[in-house]
């Protein structure tokens, strides 16, 4: 959408509301990318830092 | 360090055992799953173990024994380990030996020795030699001692039965690395290939076994799998499309010979029957006509005839509906409807049936890829999905220490925050409240998760506003246009007006119900038809990191959204 006229924010940014609760589910432990996501919570990195290991 | 093998040390395949066949398979060196067949040439390897004057048969061979040896045959016997007598049934294994209870568990009473007596064999016995002649098949072809493997399993297997198998397989000199489900192995069997390219879909997985079908919906987010559904039945199976040729042929052959008996009521003449109408299932998925030939059916007289696939389609149609109806279900179970389905794997020995793809995928709108040898050329065989699937989760893991496996499976490990709805942005628009909800996280999307997306600003350029968004999907139904009916209202006749109303179908699509707006941002002086990307992080506490940046510009936007939670929590 286009930009309303008068629209401000701090840094350009404005949050308005958040995210509804999630659903807690299983994940399968199969698979190469499970494997990434099992070392990244093992070792409590974020996407950045395992993207330079 | 505590376990049994050096990781090193290890060989490891991937076994699929199944109630009515079992397959192995391995990786090779440059990551290829290979299935491999047995000294018979089976790579689909019947689950089945024989006795004859104590040597012992397996696979095709044992197979054979059904008809001359059947007390001495185990057959079917996958999902009674495990499991209390009272628990089972016992019905797939009525032209073989029979389970009996024995203690707490259950046994076959077979004549496995030389000697004229019978033993009581558990079902965990009869497992472990079984796997042990897949072990010893696997061995041989590799040239190396196998002593490990990841199993698949069904997803209703309980622990009591995987413990169960666990220590069977030990038994038999094969260290279980891990347990995965059939549905999972057969979906990381196709995003395994070179060629496959990982996308955001929700997948169904129909496997269509011997004994039963079961169906999973898999939500396949970035390569990591969430089961959201799963069905399982033990009526709409394989051995129900063998009975209905058992029927047909039976009746064929008491026409032409009246004074004959039925051949269902005879023993050996229904074990015939059922091996060889297997067999004409199996030619008539290849070709468009089989012939079935059995040397003495009943009462000494062999009979012959050929059945072509159109009769075959037309006398299966019940049974085929009901696969898809069993598909329907599941789909429904999870909360969605068949517009939400990218794809359809179909697994298990019936998936090859033409007819049963086809019913199945009838189902289905156009935009859903149905992955059966039938309708897909680049479809891998259906019955070798899961035993491939396992293979590749074993070359995954097999450098890994038993207790690294064991935490990495764990529930804190794998039970993962999934987001409820879509998150995207409203793009496309010239006005500044509406716009049309693109969506860049899928729901059911696992957290923490990151996404990029490259989307179009209006075509002017100029100041654009962002707004992210939460997104319902919403299936979207038009009802035909009630044209007929107009004109028919002079009309008093009731029939003929019914008809034209009911012949026009619905239309129904998918469309997006824009949610909660999470946040709203500015990017300035975007370029004329430029573009804008967006990635968006959403961690497992549901907190937002959002980066705008248009493509080719510099700078750009980011802003940080918390999640919900930290203030609910902070309060109590």
């Amino acid at each position: 959408p286009v930009l309303p006229q008068g629209w401000a924010a701090e840094k350009d940014f404005k949050p308005i509301g958040h995210l509804g609760q999630a659903n807690d589910r299983n994940i399968e432990p199969v698979g190469h990318h499970f494997l990434a996501h099992a070392r990244r919570k093992r070792h409590k990195r974020t996407f950045s830092e395992d993207d330079r290991i | 360090m505590g376990t049994e093998h050096d990781p090193s040390q290890r060989v490891a395949i991937g076994i699929s055992f199944g109630n009515s066949y079992s397959s192995i398979g391995y990786t090779t060196s440059d990551g290829k799953a290979e299935v491999i067949a047995n000294e018979d040439g089976d790579r689909q390897i019947p689950s089945i173990l024989s006795y004859v004057e104590g040597e012992e048969l397996h696979g095709g061979q044992a197979k054979v024994q059904l008809v001359r040896n059947a007390k001495n045959t185990v057959a079917y016997f996958r999902d009674f380990l495990g499991q209390e007598f009272k628990s089972i049934d016992p019905t797939p294994a009525h032209q073989s030996a029979h389970p009996l209870q024995h203690e707490s568990t259950i046994a076959f009473k077979i004549r496995d020795t030389e000697e004229e007596k019978e033993s009581e064999v558990t079902v965990s016995d009869i497992t472990s030699r079984h796997l042990r002649r897949l072990r010893t098949s696997a061995s041989n072809y590799l040239g190396k001692e196998v002593n490990a493997a990841v199993i698949t399993v069904p997803t209703n297997f309980t622990d009591a039965q995987k413990d169960a198998l666990n220590k069977a397989a030990k038994e038999a000199g094969i260290e279980v690395l891990q347990f995965i489900n059939e549905p999972v192995a057969a979906v990381l069997a196709y995003d395994a290939r070179p060629d496959a390219q990982l996308a955001d879909k929700i997948l169904v997985v129909a496997d269509l076994g011997g004994t039963r079908s079961d169906v999973a919906i898999i939500a396949s987010r970035g390569g990591i799998y969430t089961i959201l559904a799963s069905v399982h039945d033990y009526d709409v199976t394989g051995a129900k499309l063998d009975q209905v040729l058992v029927d047909y042929f039976a009746k064929e052959f008491m026409k032409k010979h009246k004074s004959a008996g039925d051949p269902r009521e005879d023993v050996r003449g229904m074990a015939k029957l059922k091996l060889e109408c297997e067999a004409v299932k199996k030619a008539l998925s290849i070709g468009t006509s089989a012939n079935f030939s059995v040397e003495s059916l009943v009462g000494g007289i062999d009979y012959t005839a050929t059945i072509n696939r159109t009769r075959y389609d037309l006398l299966g149609n019940k049974l085929f509906a009901a696969f898809s109806r069993l598909v329907l279900h599941a789909v429904e179970k999870a909360q969605l409807d068949p517009l939400d389905v990218s794809e359809i794997i179909l697994a298990g020995g019936n998936a090859h049936t033409p007819k049963v793809a086809s019913t199945i995928g009838a189902a289905f709108p156009e935009t859903t890829t149905l992955l059966a040898p039938s309708t897909s050329p680049t479809a891998i065989n259906p019955s070798e999905l899961s035993v491939r699937g396992a293979a590749i989760q074993a070359s995954l893991i097999q450098e890994f220490d038993l207790e690294d496996i064991e935490q990495s499976t764990h529930p804190m490990v794998t039970v993962t925050p999934h987001l409820a709805h879509a998150v995207g942005v409203l793009c496309i628009s010239g006005e500044e409240s509406t716009g049309i909800f693109h969506a860049i996280i899928d729901a059911e999307t696992p957290l923490p998760v990151r996404r990029t997306a490259i989307i179009s600003t209006p075509r002017e350029g100029g100041d654009v506003l962002i707004k992210l968004a939460e997104g319902l999907r919403h299936i979207k139904v038009t009802k035909p246009a009630p044209k007929p009916k107009a004109e028919k209202a002079e009309d008093d006749d009731e029939d003929s007006d019914e008809d034209y109303s009911e012949e026009e179908e619905e239309l129904r699509e998918k469309t997006w119900k824009v949610g909660k707006v999470l946040s709203e941002a500015a990017i300035r002086g975007v370029k004329k038809g430029g573009k804008v990307e967006v990635q968006i992080s959403v961690g497992a506490d549901l907190g937002v990191n959002a980066i705008y940046r248009e493509v080719g510009g510099k700078g750009g936007v980011r802003g940080i959204i918390q999640g919900p939670k930290a203030s609910q929590n902070g309060s109590a």
